[in-house]
């Protein structure tokens, strides 16, 4: 890997700056493994609940001009079966691994931390943000500013890893929500999840495409809110944050990086140009450099703060 | 984009007792080998082999397993199902001397390839096998095709009782040499296969696979050096290769991409191949 794209995050030696993000390619430890291979800098495990969840029915995903929706449904095998997958992964991998976990109470979080804490990852991502358990869970814990610090601060008494807060577009104020995130102790943000949820209807059918009915938008279509969401956050708080929502180029990746993101996490263009788009993106990233005369990726120029 | 399309069935005929074969009228320029996801928008999406498919129409033929496939068995034709793709790898086209084995219902996609190897000039050699008499399928369809086709059966209910596996040891190795265009006889019978008049012993260039894992996995065993594609199956979700529900190891190869068609090369280099699989939530299942 070009040198040029080597950076830290927070503890970290990086060989690129791109992420694959929880929810894709994350199943075996051979997806996290083929997606480091292919370019990734750091890959995410599928979010672990405590149980293994099968998920939600088919149709989980719909596509669109302008990108996807889905609702897998966190189906995972567990943590205790997914830590295996993770733990299988570093036995073949130097890449760095955040083990993203999901729940809706702190007990759970703690119970799920402490599972963490015997595995091989290197960061730990709370999930709490995912969409589509709506009907099951309600609404995400990352709406509540409140519940974001009280969870936060307790996984970060117990937790070995540094801690991610992955955090959700569909908020009215993700600054708040962040910066509680920030002042319980968090290590870096994580966002955004998938925007919405939205619904495509069958009109032969008269049926949602969807069998949850709604699922979050990825894709291209959701860069524009991706960018405002993390150049406001940028703006607020010191902690890293990887940036994510429709990224399928180099200049996608830059302008994640100029909104203030210092990692760039790539998931559906996976769909749009093949497992081989880390290093395609990577590639674009260097060019992007060199016509610019950037030596390295701190010298890619941020926006200004908001004030 | 690969779009999502709504059709009507235009037909549905019965192949067994739990296997039918729905017909949509609808250009999907699929080859052997590959599938498609279809819904009807009441829980679940499923992966589906193509069996037939022409320039203006296309087949799926389903076995009845689980909750989905009850339902669909529950349509009538004018009924609308939705359908992505095709999805997937398919089969290389030999025109030389091909077996093909098929295994249960695992022998659905074999009868398309079958159509493209005939036309392709291949010498073509089907070993069709199932668990008894009323799990074969596709033998009329294959006899029309004027190959070779050897019919066996794991109980004895049609043909001898034998395993499609062990017959395919014996022609590869020119033990038996299958007789053409051998009409309602062409169950195994060890009697009807010994050739007195030898032809040259040709050796196999090829050998196709679709059936169960474990039926693969005997079956690599007997093909030596041999060049072959096998078809496999794995929880498919989202199909397009983003998920990682079917990915396998240690390749990380997603099977709805890459697959379901793997060559010699790749399934070489398996190691899950035989040994286990993953189910909804992801967690290991052994075989």
């Amino acid at each position: 890997m070009n040198k040029k794209l080597r950076t830290k995050f927070l503890n970290a030696e990086i060989k690129s700056p791109l992420v694959l993000p929880a929810g894709i390619m994350d199943m075996s430890f051979s997806g996290l493994d083929i997606s480091a291979k292919n370019g990734a800098g750091i890959v995410t495990s599928k979010s672990f609940t405590l149980q293994p969840r099968t998920g939600h029915k088919g149709p989980v995903v719909a596509e669109f001009e302008g990108g996807f929706l889905n609702a897998m449904g966190l189906c995972n095998p567990g943590i205790v079966d997914g830590l295996a997958e993770t733990n299988e992964f570093k036995e073949r991998s130097d890449t760095p691994v955040i083990v993203s976990v999901f729940a809706t109470n702190v007990n759970d979080f703690l119970k799920l931390t402490e599972y963490v804490n015997t595995s091989k990852g290197d960061f730990l991502e709370l999930n709490l943000s995912c969409p589509n358990v709506f009907d099951e869970f309600g609404i995400p814990l990352a709406a509540s500013k409140d519940e974001v610090h009280k969870i936060i601060k307790a996984v970060k008494k117990i937790s070995e890893f540094p801690v991610i807060a992955k955090l959700s577009p569909n908020v009215y104020d993700i600054v708040s929500i962040a910066k509680a995130a920030e002042s319980a102790g968090a290590d870096a943000i994580c966002m955004i999840n998938t925007v919405g949820p939205g619904m495509l209807i069958d009109t032969k059918m008269v049926k949602s495409v969807l069998f949850n009915k709604f699922g979050g938008l990825s894709g291209p279509c959701i860069k524009p809110i991706a960018l405002k969401l993390i150049y406001q956050t940028y703006s607020e708080v010191r902690i890293p944050i990887i940036g994510m929502g429709g990224v399928k180029s180099g200049e996608d990746a830059i302008e994640m990086m100029m909104a203030g993101a210092s990692m760039v996490g790539v998931g559906t263009a996976v769909y749009y140009r093949g497992i081989e788009v880390f290093n395609k993106i990577n590639n674009e990233i260097i060019e992007f450099m060199d016509k610019n005369e950037y030596s390295n990726l701190e010298g890619v120029p941020k926006l200004e703060k908001l004030k | 984009m690969n779009k999502r399309i709504t059709l009507k069935i235009a037909k549905i005929e019965d192949e067994t007792h739990d296997i039918k074969t729905f017909t949509f009228k609808h250009k999907l320029n699929a080859k052997p080998g590959q599938f498609i996801m279809i819904t009807d928008f009441e829980g679940g999406e499923k992966p589906l082999s193509i069996s037939d498919c022409s320039e203006d129409e296309f087949s799926i033929t389903v076995k009845k397993i689980g909750e989905f496939t009850s339902r669909l068995f529950q349509k009538r034709e004018g009924d609308f199902m939705s359908i992505r793709g095709a999805f997937g790898s398919s089969f290389f086209i030999s025109d030389g001397k091909v077996l093909l084995v098929g295994g249960g219902y695992g022998s659905i996609p074999l009868y398309l390839l079958a159509k493209y190897l005939s036309e392709a000039g291949a010498d073509i050699s089907v070993i069709n096998g199932a668990r008894t008499k009323n799990d074969l399928v596709f033998c009329d369809k294959f006899r029309e095709l004027g190959i070779k086709l050897i019919i066996t059966t794991d109980d004895g209910t049609y043909g001898e009782k034998v395993s499609s596996v062990d017959v395919a040891r014996k022609i590869l190795s020119n033990q038996l040499v299958p007789k053409p265009q051998l009409g309602n006889n062409d169950h195994f019978q060890a009697g009807a296969w010994k050739r007195e008049n030898d032809e040259k012993k040709k050796k196999f260039d090829f050998v196709y696979a679709a059936g169960p894992e474990m039926m693969m996995k005997s079956l690599q065993g007997v093909i030596g050096d041999i060049e072959y594609e096998f078809i496999f199956e794995r929880y498919m979700k989202c199909a397009i290769g983003i998920c990682g529900n079917c990915t396998m190891d240690p390749l990380g190869i997603r099977l709805c991409v890459e697959g379901p068609v793997l060559s010699k090369k790749i399934v070489e280099q398996i190691t899950e191949f035989g040994k286990y699989h993953r189910d909804a939530t992801g967690k290991r299942i052994l075989y």
